[in-house]
């Protein structure tokens, strides 16, 4: 592990798979977080965009924040969500880019990947598609994507400056990173940021 | 963090109280912790 990481990058992706495993397979369960509709009311989102999905595509948003409420996406824009999950905001982001637009949502955790390409295979949405990978690691080919977008994952990741460098080697120059995340005003001991446990709640 | 990362234009909207109601609220308002969207341009 890199010295200046407080935790073990890998040990912390096993810690996130297993939560995000749950709210997959058990988005009814009691989380640290809202969920579901609920939540996407309280962050802001178009009722009536969410409205026209299935509860099996929000069922499972957990996000923090919306990234789409400082600026909408284009017609026509390619799009890399970073860390998927269920699919949420890849078919929010769908919806705005439309057909011509293209959509890549990346996840690492095996049920969130199955739950969103069973939904965009439901709801016939050829240009979202979903790739496993990290998001230190993503599986886009340099300056592909107009815009990255990200809801409550970057938090989760140790190396935050490898993250930030992965989503500048995938947009295209002047391309836009509109992401939601959590920031604290008061600080955090250090002894609790080097506890695993307390990163996923 | 984001300028050090080669972003430009950086931008902050409203807070969101995001863990409001949820099990995680207590630690959220200890620390004051709220949601917020972010944008940022990549510099050519």
């Amino acid at each position: 592990m890199a010295e200046d990481l407080l935790v073990d990058p890998e040990a912390l992706r096993a810690q996130v798979r297993g939560k995000y495993r749950e709210v997959a397979v058990d988005p009814g369960a009691s989380f640290h977080f809202h969920t579901g509709r609920d939540l996407a009311r309280r962050l802001g989102y178009d009722a009536a965009a969410v409205g026209t999905l299935p509860d099996r595509a929000v069922e499972s948003f957990a996000g923090v924040g919306n990234p789409f409420s400082l600026r909408p996406l284009a017609p026509g824009e390619k799009v890399v969500d970073v860390g998927s999950g269920a699919g949420f905001d890849s078919f929010i982001a769908a919806g705005q880019v439309g057909p011509r637009g293209q959509v890549v949502g990346v996840d690492m955790t095996p049920e969130m990947l199955a739950k969103s390409r069973h939904t965009a295979e439901a709801l016939g949405l050829a240009h979202a598609e979903f790739r496993e990978g990290l998001a230190e690691a993503l599986p886009v080919e340099d300056d592909w994507a107009d815009v990255v977008i990200s809801n409550g994952v970057i938090n989760l990741c140790a190396d935050k400056q490898a993250v930030f460098a992965e989503i500048r080697r995938v947009l295209r120059p002047g391309g836009r990173l509109q992401f939601a995340d959590i920031a604290n005003g008061r600080p955090v001991p250090v002894a609790a940021m080097r506890d695993i446990d307390l990163w996923t709640g | 963090m984001l300028q050090d990362s080669g972003f430009i234009g950086v931008e902050i909207g409203e807070a969101v109280d995001t863990f409001g109601g949820a099990k995680g609220e207590d630690n959220a308002r200890a620390f004051e912790v709220y949601g917020y969207a972010f944008m940022a341009h990549r510099s050519t």
